[in-house]
């Protein structure tokens, strides 16, 4: 990229998201899960009688899960995954075709259709490492995925039922059809998809996304293995989509490829995230729980809802350049600063 | 066959134009412009609704012409200003979530003001043979359109805010150094992308109908041209147009329809794995 000499240009111009390591302490590191886990848990007391209303709660922990295999791949290795709805899609479908229709036990489905949709991920990481393609290329050719996979689905009716969606007979029935008991099983999972990215984070795992992030050839000349990360990456963050993706299909018992559609799951992963912080740990949540509320303040505008969302979107990001959870803990540490300084 | 082919090289070329809009922007700015769509639909609009007040074609494709490049210069001149002051992947970033806004805003917009709205442009006469094949006028002119404006495109290269151009994609602190405003000749080619997005549209108009919702479409085809090309060359997207063409039309009448889609995104993603740079690109 040339240099911009016309404008002052933002000295701190660090890498996208932010590499900041995670904190030493066991108990420093991992409170804000906790924190948020119960937080999020009360939520059914004050909605539970609603089963519309957890129907909406239970889709934004879906985008949350969503958002954060998003931010293992993209934020903490670069690597632009824009097929999160078609992978998290062939966990869907691929888990309610092999239940229904090959008539596999249930969880044995999910784990099949989560392993096809990690095998895929980890393909296209490999293929992009392999190929060195950067963040634009990795995208076009995660994209082209993405919408193959979409009219994939349109296309083999006899096995997705096309447009019209599947109605899902297996899962329903269980505990998982209850609004309530869903809720909490994707809140569950939402817990351990932090953790499990909190504990790469802090692992040697997480000193090579950090040390690839800042600086890849400099990473690549200190030994680390750069490609074997990117992978890593995309075999984690692939399997967080094609789960959530197979659970989110046997506990809301319709899929239809709009479930899973680019335009539907994928812009609104990548604005979460960006809104929230790449690379932070409660960036994921934060931006699921603005936008979560953003929709249901705009539904009321019927037709206008597009471009309020439009003007939103703009401003927020004219605000938060890098993202709000930075942007929060800057603000908190230079007040603390000056609290210091004074006393 | 023949007729396949030459049917490929008139919806190719129309490939082309879109993927040069994207790929100068990005070759200029540094911004991938996910609001070129909605600069392509804006246009249709106004197209509809000038000939539809009673304006003659001229006119009325003047005027969309003018409205979408009046909103390059705008989004170049307002939001995009942040975005140039952002540096590498940054600068990408900020810039697609900031087009992606104003697409969400231009697309709201014609929804709620034209819900059904769709620009036909019926253009009579009997088919024309050419090469033995007969083709329908309305392609015949899309196809004129398409070549007199890449001729224009690659003979704009030669002229001095041409030169002033690629220097700028070459090298932005050299084009400063030799007194080129890098910025002037963003707004201009912020213009020029807009005005071959309405170009576009209206061309594709001539064939099958342009609907209100088409915008992300067009914005996604331009992309996976311009990338395939190689971001940032003019002669790439033209070629890469063209093959993307051939391969859909060839699909399309081979295989089948729905396939076709899967064909063509298969042979963007394909070549991009072979040639990571896009076919023309430079290395960076």
């Amino acid at each position: 990229m040339t240099a911009e000499p016309d404008a002052a240009v933002d000295a701190d111009a660090a890498p996208l998201g932010v590499s900041a390591r995670p904190p030493r302490s066991l108990a420093r590191a991992y409170w804000p899960i906790v924190a948020t886990g119960a937080v999020l848990a009360l939520v059914p007391l004050w909605l539970g009688d609603s089963r519309l209303m957890m129907g909406l709660a239970i889709d934004a922990l879906v985008f949350g899960a969503y958002a954060v295999a998003f931010n293992v791949i993209f934020g903490s290795t670069n690597q632009l995954f824009l097929c999160v709805g078609a992978l998290a899609g062939v966990g869907g479908y691929g888990s309610v075709i092999l239940a229904d229709r090959a008539g596999l036990p249930m969880v044995v489905a999910m784990l099949l259709a989560t392993a096809v949709a990690t095998a895929l991920g980890g393909l296209l990481s490999w293929v992009a490492v392999r190929r060195s393609l950067d963040v634009i290329f990795t995208g076009i050719v995660t994209l082209a995925f993405s919408l193959s996979f979409a009219n994939l689905l349109l296309g083999q009716r006899e096995l997705t039922g096309g447009e019209t969606g599947l109605v899902v007979s297996a899962g329903p029935d269980t505990f998982l059809g209850e609004r309530v008991a869903a809720y909490y099983l994707f809140l569950g999972m939402l817990v351990a998809f932090l953790v499990v990215f909190r504990a790469l984070q802090r692992s040697h795992v997480g000193w090579a996304f950090r040390a690839l992030r800042d600086n890849e050839l400099a990473a690549e000349l200190a030994g680390v293995d750069v490609a074997r990360y990117r992978v890593y990456a995309g075999l984690v963050g692939s399997a967080m989509l094609g789960i959530t993706g197979a659970v989110f299909a046997h506990s809301d018992g319709f899929i239809s490829p709009s479930t899973f559609e680019f335009g539907h799951v994928d812009v609104r992963v990548l604005v979460m995230l960006a809104f929230g912080g790449l690379g932070t740990l409660l960036g994921p949540v934060l931006g699921t729980v603005v936008f979560a509320v953003l929709d249901e303040v705009l539904i009321d505008f019927g037709q206008f809802r597009t471009v309020l969302y439009g003007l939103l979107i703009i401003a927020l990001f004219l605000g938060f350049k890098r993202g709000a959870v930075p942007a929060v803990a800057d603000l908190v540490r230079r007040l603390l600063a000056r609290r210091s300084r004074s006393s | 066959m023949k007729a396949v082919v030459l049917d490929g090289i008139v919806l190719g070329l129309q490939f082309g134009l879109l993927g040069v809009g994207m790929t100068l922007v990005y070759g200029l700015g540094g911004v991938l412009n996910l609001a070129y769509g909605q600069m392509a639909v804006l246009a249709a609009m106004v197209v509809a609704v000038t000939l539809g007040a009673g304006a003659p074609a001229l006119v009325a494709s003047g005027a969309g012409l003018l409205a979408a490049a009046a909103a390059g210069v705008v989004l170049d001149r307002t939001l995009m200003r942040p975005v140039y002051r952002q540096r590498g992947e940054h600068r990408v970033l900020l810039g697609l979530l900031l087009t992606l806004g104003v697409a969400f805003v231009i697309d709201g917009l014609l929804l709620w003001r034209y819900p059904s709205g769709a620009l036909r442009l019926a253009i009579g006469g009997e088919a024309v043979p050419i090469l033995g094949v007969r083709m329908r006028v309305g392609s015949l002119w899309a196809t004129g359109i398409s070549l007199a404006v890449a001729a224009l495109l690659l003979g704009f290269r030669a002229t001095t805010p041409g030169r002033a151009a690629h220097s700028v994609i070459q090298d932005e602190v050299g084009a400063r150094l030799v007194g080129i405003n890098p910025a002037a000749v963003r707004t201009f080619i912020f213009a020029a992308s807009g005005a071959l997005a309405a170009l576009v549209a209206q061309t594709r108009s001539m064939t099958s109908p342009v609907g209100v919702t088409a915008g992300f479409d067009f914005t996604i085809l331009a992309l996976i041209v311009a990338v395939v090309g190689g971001l940032g060359s003019v002669a790439g997207a033209f070629l890469a147009g063209v093959l993307l063409g051939i391969v859909s039309t060839v699909s399309a009448f081979y295989i089948g329809q729905y396939i076709t889609t899967i064909v063509l995104l298969a042979a963007a993603a394909l070549t991009i794995v072979l040639r990571p740079r896009g076919l023309l690109g430079r290395s960076p």
